[in-house]
């Protein structure tokens, strides 16, 4: 057929629109990152050019979340026996995820909390390491100051749950 | 945002009953349960259908500020723990359950999906926290897996009964806690309809009971390792077998009351067994054999070591033109009275074996060999030790047609020359080759060996990637056959000497592993094997040593007065007689090379990693590996209890 569609197929421009009424384009390879994405442009059927609603992520966070679509575009599609993958507890994260991942606690949040509607493991993979990363190795109080977490046990339940959980000490 | 409303959405998907899931979900008649709803527990009494709109509201400002203040309250249930699941060590998730009340009902599931039992005294803390009436969590439904196999022998009944509160226990390890009987485990099974997988490897006083108790409860049951359980018998198998319909993995190794009645009843049963080991089942005859596999059409492994009695028969009455795709590892150790029409018809039944066992089958001859390479590329590990009429010719074929052998272990095959041992050479992807007591192999075929290979046609050339070789009583064997190996084959781990005269010098053996200590003096006397560091050290040495002829023939001269062994060395202990060294083999048959059994334990070490403390055979195992079996693979890819 046409060879130019064949050779070189056209970057096909898709249009989100966010939470907050902002319009994004973006290719749809990059978008296609995300399942949920993927799943609804497929239901579509491709070339309506409809803008597709997300409702649950505003404009900055779904900026973010596109720039770590577009550094991983071509990277190979998630194994589908995820059960394996979220066993491995490793919390290493390459480089570039670090320095992404490097932003204030609000915006991080956000971003797990998108990742997760929109069916991208492996950037919900990388947030949940970056939060662990911030758990290890601090007591109970530390990790509290770095949450801002409020204490709501009394100190006879805090001590009871010490207790029952002795056991659990690092080797 | 619709934060609220996406909090709502996470509420309901936060409650699972998986084995993941680590909501700890408490007995409706639980004092407790009220207390851990007061108050803070937003989850719980943000559902829309239990709340009047005024309180939402209140409750969604809330939310929306502690949201503000603390950005991490926005994740729901469900991604906290994702979180969670990435903290491998229970200090880190024990740090979190002290957190607030949120996180630890977050994490306490993590945390006690599998507790510490290691030591006495975490096993002591888990018990007194799981038996407790008051807990904060009802901690003893949150283990899932259970594992005292690291105490053996010290666990004892006392030990697992307070344990047996713990109902949703899925993967029960008890690996040769000896002391166990049919009292505490009865009690442990009775109403646990959760548990995936048993073991019980060597509690040897356990009877038919709990196996009765066992097919009673455990209808979810996949694994099952009763190995050397030597007191369960037919009757209660059967009703194993009836019950527990979708076992895959069974180990009955040493279970030596079994007959074909109870693995028939498996065979009818249980259709979906991927992995069948019946090592040491010695009552075993053909029909049983025959029915695993006619109706087993997933068994991927099926073991037989030393079940004697098995005959060609076993194979020959599969319908004709019937093949079993699925089946992969076959091993027929010491099935003496298999000939090769049984291997002809085999081969043709499981086209895609890839492990094929038949070290011990004595009458097999080249015509059997010739069978097997119909497998091709498919076989990647041959063991054909004790095989004592195979010829170069039968070699020769084996090489030329089944290029991706990675193990082959030819062991006292004594009619083997350096014509066998150069074509094996020549295979790309070997790794571990066998060849204790063929002894008439030379130098020649370790240069072989030692030569780098050239990767397909016109490809790069490569060097050999070979890691285990097994040479004792190769007593042809000098140095400088085994100084070039050691310099061309980097990957190289583990070289066994045993009897071969030209390395039982002082300034060698010092790199040798420890003779195993149920060796006799004589024994030690030849040991020499060296592994992992040791390779290294004794090819460093080599490099170094320039000396060589003369140091070799001091050292010699003190080991003969020594130990009086009478013989005469050639200078740099080359030339060792042949008759000699066959001599010494042949007293001391293969149980004298001594890597077999001290190897037989990493063996089972690595099983018992991989198959998830589904440990294999007995010290009888073992001591029949004998010469030199290594067969590190021996459970690749059993993930038995892991399901």
């Amino acid at each position: 057929m046409a060879s130019s569609s064949t050779n070189e197929p056209a970057k096909q421009i898709i249009l989100l629109t966010t939470s907050d009424n902002a319009d994004m384009r973006v290719e749809r390879e990059v978008a296609e990152r995300s399942i949920l994405i993927k799943n609804l442009l497929e239901d579509l059927g491709g070339e309506s050019g409809e803008a597709i609603p997300i409702p649950n992520v505003n404009e900055a966070v779904m900026k973010k979340v596109l720039e770590w679509c577009e550094q991983h575009r071509k990277d190979p599609p998630a194994s589908q026996d995820d059960d394996s993958d979220s066993r491995k507890k490793s919390t290493d994260i390459d480089e570039w995820d670090q320095k992404f991942m490097q932003v204030d606690q609000e915006m991080l949040f956000e971003i797990i909390l998108a990742a997760n509607y929109l069916d991208i493991k492996a950037l919900l993979d990388v947030g949940c390491k970056t939060v662990a990363n911030m758990i290890k190795g601090k007591s109970p109080d530390e990790i509290r100051k770095t949450f801002n977490i409020q204490n709501d046990f009394t100190p006879e339940e805090e001590d009871q749950i010490r207790r029952e959980n002795e056991w659990a000490e690092d080797r | 945002m619709a934060r609220a409303r996406r909090i709502q959405r996470d509420v309901s998907t936060s409650r699972s009953d998986t084995s993941a899931s680590t909501s700890p979900e408490r007995g409706v008649d639980d004092d407790n349960d009220s207390f851990m709803m007061q108050g803070n527990d937003s989850q719980s009494s943000l559902a829309p259908s239990v709340s009047p709109e005024a309180d939402t509201e209140t409750l969604r400002r809330e939310l929306e500020e502690r949201c503000r203040v603390s950005p991490i309250s926005r994740l729901p249930a469900e991604l906290m723990i994702s979180i969670f699941a990435k903290l491998s060590s229970p200090g880190d998730l024990k740090n979190c359950m002290l957190v607030s009340r949120e996180w630890s009902r977050n994490s306490v599931g993590l945390l006690w999906h599998r507790p510490q039992t290691n030591k006495w005294v975490s096993v002591k803390n888990v018990i007194t926290t799981v038996r407790k009436a008051n807990s904060f969590f009802d901690y003893g439904s949150l283990i899932k897996r259970l594992n005292l196999s690291a105490l053996g022998s010290e666990v004892s009944d006392g030990t697992l009964q307070p344990l047996s509160g713990c109902k949703r226990v899925e993967r029960l390890t008890l690996t040769n806690c000896t002391k166990l009987s049919d009292l505490s485990l009865s009690i442990m099974l009775k109403d646990n309809r959760s548990l995936l997988a048993l073991d019980v490897t060597g509690l040897d006083s356990i009877t038919d009971k709990t196996m009765f108790a066992l097919a009673e409860n455990a209808v979810r049951l996949q694994g099952l390792n009763i190995t050397n359980c030597k007191k369960i018998t037919d009757e209660s198998l059967e009703a194993v077998a009836r019950a527990c319909r979708h076992i895959k993995r069974l180990k009955l190794n040493g279970c030596s009351q079994l007959t074909d009645k109870s693995i028939i009843a498996f065979a009818m049963n249980c259709h979906y067994i991927l992995e069948i080991d019946l090592h040491d089942c010695r009552n075993l005859e053909d029909e049983s054999i025959t029915t695993l596999l006619t109706e087993g059409p997933h068994l991927r492994e099926l073991r037989l070591a030393h079940c004697f009695r098995i005959t060609d028969n076993a194979f020959l009455r599969l319908p004709s033109e019937a093949t079993y795709e699925s089946l992969r590892i076959l091993d027929l150790t010491d099935c003496g009275e298999l000939q090769d029409m049984g291997v002809q018809k085999i081969v043709q039944a499981a086209p895609r074996l890839r492990n094929l066992v038949l070290a011990k089958c004595r009458m097999l001859t080249d015509r059997a060999v010739l069978a097997i390479t119909r497998l091709g590329k498919n076989l990647h590990y041959i063991h054909l030790g004790h095989c004592s009429r195979i010829t170069d010719a039968g070699v020769s074929q084996l090489v030329k047609l089944c290029n991706r052998i990675r193990y082959i272990d030819l062991a006292c095959c004594v009619n083997l020359t350096d014509a066998s041992v150069t074509q094996l050479a020549t295979l790309p992807k070997l790794k571990r080759i066998g060849l204790v007591k063929c002894a008439a192999i030379t130098d020649r075929s370790i240069l072989a060996l030692a030569k780098p290979k050239q990767q397909g046609h016109g490809g790069p050339v490569v060097p050999s990637v070979l890691e285990r070789v097994h040479l004792s009583y190769c007593t042809n064997l000098t140095l400088s056959g085994i100084h070039a190996l050691l310099n061309n084959c980097p990957r190289l781990t583990h070289l066994s000497l045993t009897g071969v005269q030209a390395f039982l010098r002082e300034d060698l053996v010092v790199f040798c592993r420890e003779a195993p200590a149920e060796f006799n003096d004589h024994q030690r006397d030849l040991f020499c094997v060296f592994s992992g560091l040791g390779v290294t050290r004794l090819r460093n040495y080599l490099n170094l040593d320039t000396r060589m002829p003369l140091s070799g023939s001091t050292s010699m001269d003190d080991d003969i007065t020594l130990h009086g062994n009478g013989m005469v060395m050639g200078m740099g202990g080359m030339g060792m007689g042949v008759g000699v060294g066959i001599g010494i083999a042949g007293m001391y048959d293969d149980r004298n090379d001594g890597s077999g059994s001290n190897e037989e334990p990493e063996m089972i070490l690595n099983v018992t990693a991989q198959a998830g403390g589904m440990a294999l055979g007995g010290p009888e195992a073992m001591d029949e590996e004998g010469d030199e079996g290594g067969d590190d693979d021996f459970g690749e890819g059993s993930e038995i209890m892991m399901g």
